[in-house]
């Protein structure tokens, strides 16, 4: 109930933050933008839309949560609003996984916003069958920014907004050289190898939610990868929160 | 008394942590797992393990941050800008090969630019080895593309300064076996083998061609060949069913 409480506070502070708006209209915009890029595009406008439209819903479900998810302890501190929180019997985890949820939550908004708008914009241009594949993009899409949102509470609730902020951003960049590192991982010799290969396994595996290549051709991807993404973003979100738990825990705030 | 925000009892704080430790290590090592799962899988993607060391459009794939189609999609626009401005001015395509290399290395599903970059190479590049490795490179990528197998068997029937009708019709039949072919390709195929000499064969194309099309004038044309070809292998006189084509040549103004 409590954790309820303060992720539906979260979200609405999160909606109501200028931030969120302008990244949405200029969302909106990116994708508006497609269609003048389309007359040099040769043919090829549609997969250009769908491309810049799904990026688009992950760059900036990015940008929001490095200007407002890695701020979302820190804030609470430097105001000390949340000596008002923490005072009542609150257990601490309740607290993190409540902030994380809300701002999940906001981040999904924005997708399904973003995404609709896009598959309304596919429609439009007469390419309906189209509309499944970004909605099983989109639906990745929001696992992965709710991933990056787990790492950004950990952060804030650890450290500064802007080493928050970097930290996060360092995470996304490694996160997606995952794939890379452990193909890497299997030419290097014996020792180095086991260490490369934990280094790609305790990374959050962001190439497991693009689908973007598919989404392009309209291809929809299968069930067990749906399951297999699903399945890990919620064991990942699940350890990296019961870590800023651990961490949160023993901060003292007096 | 102690202040409400300082840290509760030690042996309580000691065992929530080591609980919420505990649940770390647990999700996590179920994370793990799952991930595991997932490599072993799911479709590999293309391998990239060597990228990091060469200064080509495959490294480039890695530093796109999982983006690499909406690179593609700038560097498509990028290329078609870089072809249009020495079309119409010097004609000179130095970079086309490495353009559309980049390209489809940083989107090897993106059929497009193979068919696009393949032309232009082998055309106004003047580099049909070029054009055929571009399109090879898409077959190999997407070998269940009929759109690529078509138009690569469109390269050699129309490459510039003489027709390779045997390799032109190698692809089309390719095309046409192909889910989604198109459907001129039979008739292609049917046309290549029997300018190329390949009697006995063009009159199978043919006579699929006839069976299948429901085109009633492709019908009437197959119906035509056929009695063509007949009549040239009963007689003896091949040269009856075989055209001499037209050398195609590129005119660039």
């Amino acid at each position: 109930m409590n954790t309820l409480l303060i992720a539906q506070n979260t979200f609405r502070e999160a909606v109501r933050d200028r931030v969120l708006t302008g990244i949405l209209v200029g969302g909106l915009v990116l994708l508006a933008l497609t269609r003048v890029g389309s007359a040099l595009a040769m043919g090829e406008d549609l997969r250009l839309t769908v491309d810049l439209g799904l990026s688009s819903i992950s760059l900036l479900g990015l940008l929001v949560i490095l200007l407002v998810g890695t701020s979302l302890v820190a804030k609470e501190i430097e105001r000390k609003t949340i000596f008002n929180l923490l005072s009542r019997p609150l257990p601490r985890p309740v607290y993190l996984i409540g902030k994380w949820a809300g701002l999940t939550g906001a981040l999904a908004l924005v997708a399904l916003v973003l995404g609709t708008a896009l598959s309304l914009l596919v429609c439009v241009l007469g390419s309906s069958h189209h509309v499944p594949a970004i909605a099983q993009a989109t639906y990745l899409a929001v696992l992965e920014l709710s991933l990056l949102t787990s790492l950004a509470v950990l952060f804030s609730a650890l450290s500064t907004p802007v080493l928050s902020a970097l930290y996060t951003l360092g995470f996304f960049l490694a996160g997606q050289w995952c794939d890379d590192l452990r193909r890497l991982a299997s030419h290097l010799p014996g020792g180095v190898r086991e260490g490369v290969a934990l280094i790609a396994d305790v990374l959050p595996n962001l190439p497991l939610f693009n689908m973007r290549s598919l989404a392009a051709a309209g291809d929809m991807t299968g069930l067990a990868h749906l399951g297999l993404a699903t399945g890990y973003a919620v064991l990942y979100c699940a350890c990296v929160l019961a870590l800023a738990s651990a961490a949160f825990e023993s901060r003292d705030f007096k | 008394m102690s202040h409400p925000l300082s840290l509760p009892a030690m042996p309580l704080v000691r065992v929530r942590m080591a609980l919420a430790w505990a649940a770390a290590l647990v999700f996590g090592l179920g994370a793990v797992s799952l991930v595991r799962l997932a490599t072993t899988t799911l479709p590999l993607r293309a391998p990239l393990a060597e990228l990091a060391y060469y200064p080509s459009g495959r490294a480039l794939r890695p530093a796109s941050l999982g983006h690499a189609e909406t690179a593609a999609d700038l560097a498509w626009l990028r290329a078609v800008q870089y072809y249009g401005e020495h079309r119409r001015t010097d004609l000179r395509f130095l970079q086309l090969d490495h353009v559309f290399d980049v390209l489809t290395s940083l989107s090897p599903t993106f059929e497009g630019p193979y068919v696009f970059g393949a032309f232009a190479l082998a055309q106004e590049g003047r580099d049909f080895a070029a054009a055929q490795r571009l399109m090879l490179k898409g077959i190999e990528a997407n070998p269940r593309s009929a759109r690529l197998a078509f138009e690569l068997g469109f390269l050699h029937f129309v490459r510039p300064g003489g027709r390779d009708l045997e390799q032109a019709a190698q692809w089309f039949e390719r095309a046409a076996r192909l889910p989604g072919g198109p459907p001129q390709a039979g008739r292609f195929a049917a046309f290549a083998r029997q300018h190329a000499g390949d009697l006995a064969i063009a009159l199978l194309l043919w006579d699929d061609v006839r069976r299948t099309s429901t085109n009633p004038l492709l019908r009437d044309m197959a119906e035509r060949e056929i009695g063509r070809l007949q009549k040239a292998i009963r007689t003896g006189r091949r040269q009856a069913a075989v055209k001499r084509l037209t050398t195609p040549a590129v005119i660039l103004k």
